[in-house]
């Protein structure tokens, strides 16, 4: 499974990333897991199954999932609470869920 | 969710979603990026350049000759005096990619009309003349970096406009079947780029004949210098803080919606400075990017290096404790979103108050701190916003210990705004822990 982070700089969902992996190395999933900038997203895009947006660029939600839907995957914003506290474990479960594996 | 919220989510988030989305000022913004690593190159040989250390020149010459600095200034040439150039290519470049036409033709077709809208001669007195006489043939260099950054701006968005429209309306040369499809495509470009050249080209003999001589000097008189005087002053730099801090309480990130539009402005400002250094002037400009970056959002947004230090090492709570492990390392290269969604500050009406007084008045002691000469102001380097407290005040100012001294200071003030504030919140939580 391929996740795909974004922020406004890609620097602090790089953190989520870390903890992200960690938390799928303890469940046994393999997934590629990798945090890029706003506008790095469409670079990305393709090789991702499905997009976490920040809650801090929330506001990105509705042209993020746009082009989310061309490409026909999942985008959502992660929960705040997770997010400040860099839960890999809760993120990774709403990840999954998204892409329904 | 609270009425407040609902009404933020419903008001301020579209507004601030079509800030962000406008099509133009997000190709500004991602076009501008494509510019930062040359100027982070850029301002490596411009610390050395400047280095003041008693005795480092003198040094430089009895050990490279006396042009040590004209060399070793060289690259500065090629990131910073080159940075309308690249914001141009980028900016179309963005624009294009989001218009689905063909970004590499677009950004090309950018340069040209840029180059176009310059002047292509140079003012030069030689030795022991009296006036000036022009050198023609020659592309100044101070037109193609930060003074030509916005005429290098709008060019990149009038002319992938004008590109996109002639491509999307299917106005373009059609080679019969048979063709290699990569001939005929190198042919789509080609009536757009005439287009868009014959409009900058009458342009510029429009502007020719009247007292502005150059549309650089349009641009810079009816524009750049009213944006930057009103974005350069103390005033322009509060509001912005504010906005961003506001938009930031509602767990936006406001650094990214209002450094959008400001960007540019404070990008400028940055420049005027570098060169003012490389010519031994006093720089003009308190208010840059890295007067934000570096000074005033120590440890990210909200100045809050100063509150996970006390989590860290004052914190009674577990929460406190915890959340302070987990904030100081990306605090220490000014990320804080741990903090700001973690303790949180978003939407709590206890944090708010110093997240949003404590860069506001940061301002205000840095901006009398550079305006007395006690601190001095930033060189124009382009440090990293990442570059850590203490380091980041050092290199920003050239290398200026007083820089480092002005971050003490600011942490000092953030510390002491903070403190009671970070006190009621660990009681708060340290009562919830109790109590289950």
């Amino acid at each position: 499974m391929n996740i795909l982070l974004c922020c406004a700089a890609g620097m602090s969902t790089s953190l989520l990333v870390t903890k992200m992996e960690a938390a799928a190395k303890a469940e046994g999933v393999t997934a590629k897991i990798w945090a890029v900038s706003a506008n790095a997203v469409n670079a990305h895009l393709d090789d991702a199954d499905v997009l976490l947006v920040g809650p801090q660029v929330r506001y990105l939600l509705p042209q993020l999932k746009k082009k989310g839907l061309e490409k026909g995957i999942p985008v959502e914003a992660i929960n705040p609470v997770h997010y400040g506290l860099c839960n890999g474990v809760e993120v990774l479960k709403f990840a999954r869920n998204l892409v329904g594996s | 969710m609270s009425k407040f919220n609902q009404m933020l989510e419903e008001k301020v988030m579209p507004v601030a979603g079509r800030i962000a989305a406008q099509k133009h000022l997000q190709a500004i913004r991602d076009g501008i990026i494509l510019t930062m690593p040359f100027l982070i190159v850029g301002s490596l040989f411009l610390i050395l350049a400047f280095l003041p250390i008693n005795g480092y020149a003198d040094f430089m010459t009895r050990t490279f000759g006396a042009a040590w600095m004209t060399k070793l200034l060289y690259p500065v040439s090629a990131s910073f005096d080159i940075m309308a150039l690249i914001a141009g290519f980028g900016i179309a470049y963005r624009l294009a990619e989001h218009y689905k036409v063909d970004a590499l033709s677009a950004g090309a077709i950018s340069i040209a009309a840029f180059v176009l809208a310059t002047p292509y001669f140079t003012m030069f007195t030689p030795v022991g003349a009296t006036k000036a006489i022009q050198v023609t043939g020659v592309l100044a260099f101070s037109y193609l970096g930060s003074k030509g950054l916005f005429v290098a701006m709008i060019i990149a968005i009038l002319s992938t406009e004008i590109y996109r429209k002639i491509v999307q309306k299917n106005l373009v040369i059609k080679m019969p079947d048979g063709v290699p499809p990569s001939v005929s495509k190198s042919f789509v470009a080609l009536f757009p780029a005439f287009l868009v050249l014959f409009v900058v080209w009458i342009l510029r003999l429009i502007i020719e004949n009247t007292s502005f001589e150059s549309l650089h000097n349009v641009v810079g008189q009816l524009l750049q210098k009213p944006l930057s005087s009103l974005g350069g002053s103390l005033a322009g730099a509060l509001i912005a803080v504010f906005l961003v801090q506001l938009l930031w309480s509602m767990g936006l990130h406001g650094a990214a919606i209002v450094g959008g539009v400001m960007g540019p402005i404070w990008l400028a400002q940055t420049d005027a400075n570098r060169l003012a250094l490389q010519a031994g002037h006093a720089l003009p400009n308190i208010v840059t990017q890295q007067f934000f970056d570096i000074f005033i959002y120590l440890g990210g947004s909200g100045s809050t290096i100063s509150f996970a230090l006390m989590m860290l090492f004052m914190a009674k709570s577990q929460q406190g404790k915890q959340l302070g492990k987990l904030a100081i390392g990306p605090g220490i290269f000014n990320i804080n979103e741990p903090i700001t969604f973690g303790a949180p500050i978003v939407m709590n009406p206890l944090l708010i108050i110093p997240f949003l007084i404590t860069p506001l008045v940061l301002v205000l002691t840095t901006y009398i701190g550079m305006s007395i000469g006690f601190a001095p102001k930033t060189a124009g380097i382009a440090v990293p916003w990442t570059t850590p407290p203490i380091i980041g005040g050092y290199l920003a100012t050239g290398g200026n210990i007083r820089g480092a001294l002005m971050q003490v200071i600011n942490l000092v003030v953030a510390f002491a705004i903070y403190y009671p504030f970070f006190r009621m919140w660990d009681k708060q939580n340290l009562k919830a822990e109790q109590g289950q």
